[in-house]
């Protein structure tokens, strides 16, 4: 008796587990099979897996290469997450280092102005953001694709109880070796400060990474499409296969897979960058 | 040895303490290039945004544009889209907390004893989290096509009639529920985990020994235990909710009927796509005091709890 129960649980336990995976599956299974293999598999367990020969696995993926600039996509996606990963770390723990160690006027000020920041919703004014970019005359340039994922306000927030941290006496010592506050950040604070790094770090390659409508107003030049733009184009434009559009969803997702991997203890860092903020 | 003369000298002119600047420009260069990007990509936005409210800037013209008063909020309270997609925002806000933070905390439960083969479980739930939402979002509009889509065949193979899904005014918002709530559920889970492991193991013990069944002790320890941890996530979830754009922009365009037309998806379309830059300007400022009343009044809840 004691048996049977185990075994309808562990059922019920890989049912539930499934219902989670089985759209990952056939998205990478449907991706390594032939188009009209996908729809004859679908009232089958074979839909979650792929084709049965080897040498078909790819074929899917280089009628897509051949197709379009994957590679370039590829690219410009790398390129915008690396420019706002490390300008972000970079910019934002500077930021964050003047509010941690230094006194000045209106230092309380403009700190209660780069809280209530974090109220506004970046995501409503996408519009007057566009009309700014549009004056500046950036629109259709990869600088403005990154420009405003850079500077933000939770980030700061976040190096700044990092830094307070510091013990001043590490600081002080270092100041009467004749360090300047410059080489303080860059030799004292950021070494210090590694998981903090680390949480900007990871949470603004996977924003860039997947950041969506920001670069599909700024943009209009293909060859500038970061992956996640190319994927919606991609999907409009005839003749469409579903094995490639898969094999793009794939694409897309292995990176982050990657970073998810390597980075996870960062993750629940980031929580109130959406939320609270208070700790 | 200069050096510390040299600081020794300045610190002594200095009003300030030992810690503080020697140089009062110094923490401007520090605070300067986040200070113009944040200025130039937020604060000005948000100020602009409120201005164009009441003018009647169109994209292409920004130079011809006036003031006009207060009668794009007049004519906003009107837009039965507008008001549609306040509607559909509010539907999907509540039932996403429901669903989403519901299915996290029972997901961390379920991970949370110690059994064989947690970790898989574990990995699966979270697998979703690691996709984009545009990538979710084309995914999912691949295995919800009602006419030979994977859903639909699985769910024709146990005995069910093929259901429209997106093509339907009616179901259209809840497989978007549906389908963000199973993105983003791992994620919380593990929150959720992080705290119940917080929990002590005494507790549940000596809750054991008065005589607590375990439905007792989910409900007088593990719940309220949990508290800080839930308001957290449901508001966390609330804010993103309610910007909700993208499954609807790749899955439905908002339709069928503007059934699944949000907030901020007509923003988007009405300033970019219409170019009504003005009318946009005005429903995000209706809209954007909105969440800011909704996350301000997280932020005293949340201290209160945390």
């Amino acid at each position: 008796m004691q048996g049977v129960k185990k075994i309808v649980k562990t059922i019920l336990l890989i049912l539930l587990a499934s219902l989670f995976v089985f759209p990952l599956l056939w998205m990478i299974s449907s991706s390594m099979k032939p188009e009209e293999s996908i729809y004859q598999d679908l009232d089958s367990i074979q839909a979650l897996l792929p084709s049965f020969e080897v040498s078909q696995w790819l074929t899917s993926y280089s009628e897509l290469f051949a197709r379009f600039d994957i590679l370039g996509y590829l690219f410009n996606s790398i390129l915008y997450a690396a420019i706002v990963t490390f300008g972000s770390i970079f910019i934002n723990g500077m930021a964050g280092y003047a509010f941690a160690k230094f006194q000045f006027f209106g230092k309380n000020l403009l700190f209660s102005l780069l809280l209530a920041m974090l109220i506004v919703p970046v995501e409503t004014v996408v519009i007057t953001q566009f009309t700014i970019i549009h004056n500046l005359g950036l629109v259709n340039s990869r600088l403005a694709v990154v420009l405003p994922m850079i500077a933000n306000a939770f980030f700061i927030y976040l190096f700044r109880n990092f830094f307070i941290a510091v013990p001043n006496s590490i600081i002080e010592s270092a100041r009467i070796e004749g360090a300047s506050n410059w080489s303080i950040f860059w030799r004292i604070m950021m070494p210090m400060s590694k998981p903090a790094i680390a949480t900007v770090g990871t949470l603004s390659f996977i924003a860039s990474w997947n950041d969506y409508i920001w670069p599909l107003m700024i943009l209009t030049d293909g060859d500038k499409f970061p992956l996640q733009v190319a994927i919606t184009n991609i999907n409009s434009t005839q003749p469409v296969f579903t094995n490639q559009i898969m094999a793009i969803l794939t694409i897309s997702t292995i990176p982050l897979i990657i970073v998810y991997i390597f980075a996870q203890k960062y993750l629940l860092q980031g929580l109130g960058s959406s939320g609270t903020g208070s700790k | 040895m200069e050096a510390t003369n040299q600081y020794a000298d300045r610190n002594k002119k200095s009003k300030f303490s030992l810690h503080a600047l020697n140089f009062h420009l110094q923490p401007l260069y520090f605070m300067l290039p986040a200070i113009i990007l944040l200025g130039v990509f937020l604060f000005l936005p948000a100020i602009l945004t409120i201005y164009y409210a009441f003018t009647d800037y169109y994209l292409l013209t920004p130079d011809q544009r006036e003031f006009v008063g207060f009668s794009n909020f007049v004519e906003l309270f009107t837009d039965p889209v507008f008001m549609k997609s306040l509607q559909n925002i509010a539907v999907f806000v509540v039932c996403i907390i429901i669903v989403q933070v519901g299915t996290a905390l029972g997901l961390a439960l379920l991970i949370n004893k110690n059994r064989k083969g947690n970790i898989f479980l574990k990995i699966a739930f979270f697998s979703p989290v690691v996709m984009s939402l545009v990538v979710v979002s084309v995914l999912w509009l691949y295995l919800l096509n009602p006419a030979d889509g994977l859903i639909n065949s699985i769910l024709q193979a146990v005995g069910i009639d093929a259901q429209p899904f997106l093509t339907s005014p009616k179901q259209a918002i809840y497989v978007i529920v549906f389908v963000s709530a199973w993105q983003g559920a791992g994620y919380q889970m593990l929150i959720f985990l992080a705290g119940l492991q917080n929990i002590s193991r005494e507790v549940y013990e000596a809750a054991k020994i008065d005589g607590a069944n375990r439905w007792q002790s989910f409900l007088h320890i593990t719940l309220p235990l949990l508290r800080p941890t839930t308001t957290l996530i449901i508001f966390t979830t609330l804010i993103a909710a309610f910007k909700l754009i993208i499954q609807p922009m790749i899955m439905t365009q908002g339709g069928p009927l503007n059934s699944t037309m949000t907030p901020i998806y007509y923003i988007f379309q009405t300033g970019f796509t219409d170019r009504l830059v003005g009318y946009a300007s005005a429903m995000t400022v209706v809209f954007g005091v909105l969440i800011a009343i909704v996350s301000f009044l997280q932020r005293k809840l949340a201290k209160e709890d945390i």
